[in-house]
């Protein structure tokens, strides 16, 4: 299979992988969100894709308040139906939950609803979520006639997690106040990450070199938020003095931040990383998200804080509020910035970016 | 005459709910002043075992609802916007964070516990958290997962739930020194189920043509349903409706004189727009499915309490999988002979508004039935377009009068 040149550009074209899968005979598994664990998928000799929400609209399936997000990763699903071989969506929150219901009436693909448990500090749900890995091994067994192994478990763990450990340490490259490595490439790695084999991606991100960014008296800016694959609104930060140092965005730090730890048991380590890995805003204590955003503002020695919010994301919306409170508490300004189609709106984002790093001096 | 008429569209027992509504939060500062635990509560979370430990259950969904059909939701809309809750987040929540942020002087007194269940949707999960943040209230979460196939409810999800309500007991047991009085529990029990088996016995009287209960009285005669569950009041509400509906149906008289068609109501009532209703009945139709409505009911095991709670909490409506919820849809178009179905696109409700559109979509192309489908709020009256509402309807009804 030919891989990209550049790996970084991958992001402005992820579909045309998929073609690449087809034409190998490599079969594609479809999912929709960082809780969905990529080593299952793997380990079952199957190509894990996450589905982005660029390159399409939203579905006429969903009413025009549902997260435009959502519903653009379902719309998405319908168009590159033919590239894949199934799909597993995550119960997450509400519109990721429902687009269960809507694949399951519209598509013949094999389809697995992953039920992540909400509370993500307790034994209880350690237990369910463990078996509900089960039941997705299962699932991956019987409808791609397969059988996952502990050994193809521990070698796909491994691989997972030097692939996260690599995303991590250029992260880290900007810790304390220093401009290692800037945003742009950063997510366009991880996202390659969500759609490339592993070895390959994991090759091509060790032959990089990534010092070489020229942010260096630019803001430094905590971004918050979801699911950001449109990269613009990356660009636009760092063109208007910003410098996104830190993030907690599930295709961002959320994507690789913790690891699978070693474990003679490895479908309760997957269980134990995924559901205590960062949280996404839908799940866990929402003191566990306050406290890593301190944590992140802190470490990355952030000077403001700006929230990217997909139109009706009710978890983002109601937890932007106590997040408001409590970066006004520690005196670091903050912003929500929220957007239905940010190609279409990227101008007024690009305008309340550059009034909020003008307003704390950049 | 047209107050006679709109009296005689709603019940004798229907009328008596307001002041049951008044006496159950009057109540619950009663219990506050003994130095009762209150706990609020979203709906469809276990009442009974929150009664059986003596804790006081009141759901600031019913409140957002009262308030809406009273008008005096937008000051506390405005509140929460104020202090920047987006209008576009549920409007159940929005009332009752606002009457929170303005100071919680009226029907619902301050929780000491706020206990969720994460099943009909992950709102109930952020809207829980935001009050804990506000009031410093000790919070419980629990999680009733996806039923995907009915084995759901006897396997390790069943299971997962059963643990849970432990978990729950041992809360409160630690938090407030209460102890769970098993004996008291499976009395609770017995009189949920009776009030359970009591609606869906005046339900199925809606078989008959015409039909005796309208979309105006099964509405408001959840509420014992609800928040009541498991007391001598709310059975004692079901036997009386039960009587006046079979009174009804035995003299073959229905809700109005006409009845032209028959429908099924897909959602949560608009709150601010009962005249709606009477719009649909002006005109022939009448309301004799709601989903809604058949959820509040759920038949208890008194053998098996925790376990028969637990069942209940998982198998709420929405927490069906989809072709468990079509395939009760089907049963009642057949059960109750609808003409047609209208769906109403919940802005607040995306859990259940978002997969309306398909659930239409095979009703009408598998099973012929023809469906109306419009977009407002439950409890929000700025997101309503009555006109345009109104000229929706009488299309579809148009369209149901040439089939």
């Amino acid at each position: 299979m030919t891989i990209p040149s550049d790996i970084r550009d991958l992001y402005k074209n992820p579909r045309a992988i998929l073609s690449q899968y087809k034409d190998s005979g490599a079969k594609a598994i479809g999912y929709t969100c960082s809780y969905v664990p990529e080593e299952l998928i793997i380990s079952a000799g199957l190509q894990q894709y996450r589905i982005s929400n660029i390159g399409t609209s939203t579905s006429a399936l969903t009413p025009s308040f549902v997260c435009p997000f959502a519903s653009a990763v379902l719309e998405n699903m319908f168009k590159l139906e033919d590239f894949f071989s199934g799909f597993v969506v995550a119960h997450t929150c509400d519109p990721m939950w429902r687009l269960y219901d809507i694949l399951k009436k519209k598509t013949n693909k094999p389809l697995f609803l992953l039920r992540v448990p909400h509370n993500t500090d307790n034994e209880l749900s350690l237990e369910f979520f463990k078996m509900e890995l089960t039941r997705f091994k299962k699932f991956l067994e019987e409808n791609f006639e397969v059988r996952i192994d502990d050994t193809a478990l521990f070698s796909s763990i491994e691989l997972c997690n030097e692939n996260r450990n690599l995303l991590k340490n250029i992260y880290l490259s900007n810790n304390g106040d220093k401009y290692e490595t800037g945003a742009l490439d950063r997510f366009q790695l991880a996202l390659a990450s969500m759609w490339m084999p592993k070895p390959e991606v994991i090759a091509q991100i060790k032959a990089l070199d990534f010092h070489n960014c020229r942010s260096d008296n630019n803001v430094r800016l905590h971004l918050n938020g979801t699911s950001v694959y449109d990269l613009d609104l990356i660009k636009i930060i760092e063109e208007s003095g910003g410098f996104v140092a830190s993030d907690d965005l599930c295709t961002g730090s959320r994507y690789f931040w913790s690891n699978v730890e070693k474990s003679n048991d490895p479908l309760s380590a997957l269980a134990y990383r995924y559901l205590k890995r960062t949280p996404c805003p839908s799940h866990g204590p929402l003191e566990d998200r306050l406290e890593y955003l301190s944590f992140m503002t802190r470490g990355f020695n952030v000077q403001g804080v700006i929230t990217f919010a997909e139109g009706f994301c009710d978890p983002i919306l109601y937890d932007s509020v106590h997040i408001r409170n409590m970066l006004t508490k520690n005196g670091i300004p903050a912003t929500l910035i929220d957007y239905e189609n940010p190609t279409q709106e990227i101008a007024r984002i690009k305008t309340r970016v550059e009034a909020f790093i003008e307003s704390i001096g950049g | 005459m047209s107050s006679q008429r709109e009296r005689s569209r709603v019940l004798q027992s229907t009328r008596k709910i307001g002041e049951l509504i008044l006496e159950y939060f009057s109540k619950a500062w009663d219990a506050k002043a003994q130095g009762k635990p209150v706990a609020w509560i979203t709906v469809f979370t276990p009442v009974e075992l929150l009664r059986a430990l003596d804790i006081y259950p009141i759901a600031p969904e019913h409140f957002g609802a009262m308030c809406s059909a009273r008008g005096l939701a937008l000051d506390y809309f405005q509140e929460a916007e104020k202090k920047g809750y987006s209008q576009n987040l549920c409007s159940y929540s929005r009332c009752g964070l606002g009457y929170v942020l303005s100071g919680m002087s009226g029907l619902m007194p301050p929780p000491d516990i706020l206990v969720t269940f994460r099943n009909s949707c992950d709102v109930y999960v952020k809207w829980w958290q935001s009050l804990r943040m506000h009031l410093g209230t000790p919070l419980f979460v629990g999680e009733a997962p996806y039923v995907l196939t009915s084995d759901d409810l006897d396997n390790y999800v069943l299971d997962y739930v059963v643990k849970q309500l432990e978990q729950l007991v041992n809360m409160a047991e630690e938090k407030f020194g209460l102890k769970l009085d098993m004996d008291k529990l499976v009395e609770i029990v017995k009189l949920s189920d009776k009030a359970s088996e009591l609606w869906l016995e005046t339900l199925k009287l809606r078989r008959f043509k015409p039909c005796p209960l309208g979309g105006r009285d099964s509405a408001s005669d959840i509420f014992p349903l609800v928040v009541m569950q498991g007391t001598d009041e709310a059975v004692k509400f079901h036997e009386e409706l039960l009587n006046e509906v079979k009174e009804k149906a035995n003299k073959r008289e229905g809700i109005i004189e006409n009845e032209k068609f028959r429908l099924l109501f897909d959602g949560i009532w608009l709150w601010y727009a009962f005249d709606l209703i009477k719009y649909f009945e002006d005109r022939g139709a009448i309301f004799v499915y709601e989903p809604y409505s058949e959820a509040w009911a759920y038949r208890l095991d008194a053998s098996k309490p925790l376990e028969s709670i637990a069942r209940k909490v998982l198998a709420m409506g929405l927490n069906l999988d989809i072709d468990l919820r079509i395939e009760r849809f089907l049963e009642s178009i057949k059960e109750y002979q609808i003409d047609g179905a209208v769906l109403f696109s919940n802005r607040s409700c995306k859990s259940w508004s978002a997969p309306q559109l398909v659930t239409a979509d095979t009703l009408s192309k598998e099973f012929n039935v023809p469906y109306l489908l419009f977009e407002a709020d439950m409890a929000d009256p700025r997101q309503y377009a009555e006109a345009q509402i109104k000229n929706r309807i009488d299309a579809f009804l148009e369209v149901l009068g040439e089939r």
